[in-house]
């Protein structure tokens, strides 16, 4: 898979030129406008061993614009292109959602045809551009929701709105830094002074901790998705993990929180066009584990019952490749299958309040993970 | 040929000949208001194509209804045929069953009930008033009053006059009054009557003045009078006993049945007649015709099924012809497409020669308006004259709904802007019944309508696949087309370079040119955007 290069909005505006500029080319020679990009159904995505993590295969689709099929779809692609370059040069940004309003206007007053009827259409449009241009929506001034927070030694500078702010984590009091749509374009790191970043799957969790000032007794920078992770959370722990920072993640004992953490780590199946910039393959699983039930006695009273979900969600990933290849994961899921138990990291504070710091500190420095 | 008709006449000949009439006029055609009003029509037209026809004329016939009161009308008919000399005159309007045509075994226009007379006989009962008639005859100009004097079945002719003309005028005007009658726009109505007359006799023009003064013409789209019939002697197969009896008994030349029949009837030659005499030795063939009976008249029929004949000569039928139709209904229906096939005569029952043709008219003006929708429509013929009435029983109708519609795209023949012309051309037509309006279903002719309908029918599902492909085609460019505007400004703001306008012109051409082809066959389903096939994955983001 070919490097992407991030973090440049000109990148950004040359390649949507670049990609006018090809069409026309084509025109003035007598051909069909084409519009490429790797095919992104399921067939076209493989767990990739020798990277580690979820991708798209090699497998691409052309669009004519001369196809009575694609017509339409080619004509949308290149106006999302054409709005994103114009949100690109008034360093405006909006969510998919304001690009779909921005484009929804009737193609004529003969033509009883909008450009766009439906965010439906426009959605699936936005990742052909992606990958075809290789950039992330973020590059093209398109905004997720923010999710995901963070305290600890990271002091960030934000190019925003035409201000410029640094951002020094450990300085956000109870709330932490909430992390936005775009850690790249305008978001440089100032410094990065810490031993590991830590993962923790609850807000919950994360305010426990970070009122212990777990993050400045232990050097870490510590992260919370908040539940399953968002694309810009991804992002950070990714560009975290190019800093050489070890990553672990700590989620509830089920196979939920076992997603979170694999998404985290290899990515998913339909954000496999961006795996590249948001799989951390390095990341570690620090717990909630089976064998912890066993290494601490006091969890074992405190396990709950797994719902049908957690046990639908188990055995779909002892069907992933990517899971069933470590013996430990596959043995964790068939003991969840077996017990039909689980065990929630809040359940951690079950002797103290503040064990669960004690735990963390005592897995990690015994390096007591699971691939 | 005889017709039961002329036996139930001269039977009655002695009583009230008005009496038989108004208890069967039903048979000969008068029942119903509308179909009385379109009998009498029917029996005068039919009267001026004949005399036309058989003048070498080409006829030019104005129908002229006044509404008098409520059911009542006045009828005029006024042609340009040779006329009647004053001697014929009584007879042709005033006699039942005087005309020439019936005893003669040819191709003839069917008459309905019993001809002028009866349509004379119809005003006397209804109104009580005579017909009027003006003829113009070899330079004389005879206006008179006719009647039928009801007790002796013979003509009345009252107030003659006679003048001298300059010979530049022929033909004939009858005027008479009707009640019980009424005039509507129906599909048995006179209109349709003349409009459907009209297109099977393209060499003459019509001209019909409605009550309301409107007047309708449909011009003449031929200048040819059509090949004149000529009798022909009956073939021994497709005869019936009553027919042989009737035949026997009205010859006048031969002493003989042996000779009768061999004299009488096409391909029975001395040595058949031979044959035949070895098959029946009970029958006496020495014998005068006068004296066949019966029984022998049926064993002969009987026989002449076994005897193996020559086919019998088909000059005798006479269709409309190709050209004419298509002619005629392009003038009259002005339709879209229209397919015409003839097909070759063929006999049925072994010895009577036959041939159908069939039109197929598309859009335009064909088909019937039912309520602001199309409808389609058929429309029977014998020997060019319009069947209006008994649909349900005639052998036309049932073949025509016999054919699959649908494989020839039409989905619902009774919705769709088409008019199926059928004529039967034959000498003998296998009328079901004496009023002549159905057709019996004979297998060979019902096999013949059908094929000729199923060959229009071909060329016309080429016709309306053609349109459908063309229609596809053009959509499928549209549907490109439509898109090239808005895409040629986004690409030229995106791209940073060139103008729209041009860009647009570059690719409307080729899309009309290059990639037209291509486009045509494109699989690609037109507009509505299709789902997008990308994996999908349980997963709680928002993105």
């Amino acid at each position: 898979m070919a490097k992407r290069s991030v973090n440049s909005s000109k990148d950004a505006f040359a390649k949507l030129e670049g990609l006018g500029k090809g069409m026309i080319n084509e025109i003035n020679s007598g051909e069909t406008p084409t519009f490429s990009a790797s095919l992104r159904s399921k067939g076209n995505v493989f767990y990739d061993e020798s990277v580690g993590y979820i991708r798209l295969g090699d497998k691409m689709e052309e669009r004519r614009f001369v196809n009575v099929g694609q017509a339409r779809k080619f004509m949308q692609t290149v106006a999302i292109a054409n709005k994103c370059k114009k949100f690109l040069s008034e360093g405006a940004h909006t969510s998919i959602r304001g690009l779909f309003y921005q484009l929804k206007f009737t193609l004529g007053e003969d033509l009883d045809e909008e450009l766009f009827s439906e965010q439906s259409e426009s959605n699936p449009l936005v990742e052909d551009l992606e990958v075809s241009l290789e950039l992330k929506r973020e590059d093209l001034n398109l905004n997720t929701d923010r999710k995901g927070v963070v305290a600890g030694p990271l002091v960030l500078k934000d190019k925003f709105g035409g201000d410029e702010t640094e951002i020094d984590c450990t300085k956000q009091g109870r709330s932490g830094w909430m992390i936005p749509s775009d850690v790249d374009n305008g978001m440089d790191f100032v410094s990065v002074d810490a031993d590991y970043v830590l993962v923790v799957e609850k807000d919950a969790m994360w305010q426990r901790l970070n009122e212990d000032k777990f993050w400045r007794k232990e050097n870490c920078i510590l992260i919370t998705p908040k539940g399953q992770s968002s694309r810009g959370c991804r992002r950070l722990i990714k560009r975290l993990a190019n800093k050489k920072l070890p990553v672990y993640v700590f989620t509830d004992c089920d196979a939920w929180g076992w997603y979170i953490y694999w998404a985290i780590k290899t990515g998913s199946m339909n954000l496999a066009y961006l795996a590249n910039d948001i799989a951390t393959p390095e990341a570690r699983f620090v717990g909630v584990t089976m064998q912890d039930i066993k290494d601490y006695d006091f969890l074992g009273s405190l396990t709950i019952r797994a719902k049908d979900v957690d046990i639908k969600r188990a055995e779909e990933m002892l069907g992933y490749e990517w899971i069933s290849r470590h013996k430990e994961w596959v043995d964790e899921l068939k003991t969840v299958l077996s017990t039909k138990k689980k065990i929630e990291q809040d359940a951690l504070q079950g002797p103290r309040l503040s064990f669960v710091g004690e735990y963390l500190r005592e897995k990690i420095s015994k390096k007591k993970f699971l691939p | 040929m005889p017709t039961s008709t002329e036996k139930i006449f001269s039977e009655f000949k002695e009583h009230s000949v008005a009496e038989f009439f108004k208890k069967n006029k039903q048979m000969l055609g008068f029942s119903g208001k509308t179909r009385s009003l379109t009998t009498i029509v029917h029996e005068y037209v039919t009267n001026s194509l004949d005399a036309c026809e058989e003048a070498g004329m080409l006829a030019d016939i104005t129908v002229k209804i006044d509404e008098i009161e409520k059911e009542k009308y006045r009828v005029s008919i006024q042609d340009n045929g040779p006329g009647i000399p004053k001697k014929h005159i009584g007879k042709a309007l005033g006699q039942m069953l005087a005309g020439t045509k019936f005893h003669r075994y040819m191709q003839q226009r069917g008459q309905q009930g019993i001809g002028a007379s009866g349509c004379t006989m119809y005003a006397q009962i209804t109104t009580g008033k005579p017909i009027k008639a003006v003829s113009f005859y070899d330079k004389k100009k005879i206006s008179c009053e006719v009647a039928v004097d009801l007790k002796t079945n013979s003509p009345r002719v009252e107030n003659l006059i006679e003048e001298e003309t300059d010979g530049s005028k022929s033909g004939i005007m009858v005027e008479g009054e009707f009640a019980d009658v009424k005039y509507d726009k129906s599909s048995f109505g006179v209109f349709e009557y003349i409009k459907r007359t009209a297109m099977a006799n393209p060499h003459a023009q019509f001209t019909l003045v409605e009550p309301d003064g409107q007047s309708v013409t449909f011009p003449r789209s031929i200048g040819e009078v059509p090949k004149k019939a000529h009798a022909v002697l009956p073939h021994p197969l497709g005869i019936a006993t009553n027919d042989l009896l009737d035949l026997a008994h009205r010859d006048g030349e031969n002493s003989k049945i042996g000779t009768f029949l061999q004299n009488g009837f096409s391909r029975i030659s001395a040595a058949k007649v031979k044959e035949l005499k070895d098959m029946l030795p009970a029958v006496d063939f020495e014998k005068p015709p006068k004296e066949l009976g019966w029984a022998d008249a049926e064993a002969l029929v009987k026989a002449f099924a076994q005897v193996k004949w020559i086919a019998p000569e088909t000059d005798s039928v006479i269709p409309i012809g190709r050209e004419q139709i298509e002619k005629s209904l392009q003038s009259i229906l002005a339709p879209q497409f229209l397919a015409v096939t003839e097909r070759p005569v063929k006999i049925y029952k072994g010895g009577v020669p036959f041939a159908v043709e069939v039109a197929i008219a598309y859009g335009g003006h064909a088909g019937r308006q039912v309520a602001e929708r199309h409808a389609g429509d058929v429309m029977r013929f014998a020997n060019r004259v319009p069947l209006l009435f008994d649909s349900s029983g005639c052998t036309i109708s049932e073949a025509a709904k016999e054919v699959d519609w649908k494989r020839y795209n039409i989905k619902n023949f009774e919705e769709e802007p088409i008019t199926l012309f059928i004529n039967l051309a034959s000498v003998y037509v296998p009328y079901t019944s004496a009023g002549k309006q159905a057709i019996s279903n004979e297998e060979d002719v019902f096999a013949e309508i059908k094929y000729a309908v199923m060959d229009a029918a071909r060329d016309l599902q080429r016709y309306l696949s053609g349109i459908t492909r063309e229609r596809d085609r053009k959509e499928r460019r549209k549907a490109i087309l439509r898109y090239v505007g808005q895409f040629s400004k986004d690409v030229v703001d995106l791209a940073g370079e060139g103008k729209a306008a041009e860009l647009e012109k570059k690719l409307v051409n080729l899309i009309e040119t290059k990639y037209s082809s291509q486009i045509e066959e494109d699989e690609g389903e037109t507009g509505a955007p299709k789902e997008n096939g990308n994996a999908k994955e349980e997963e709680d983001i928002e993105e």
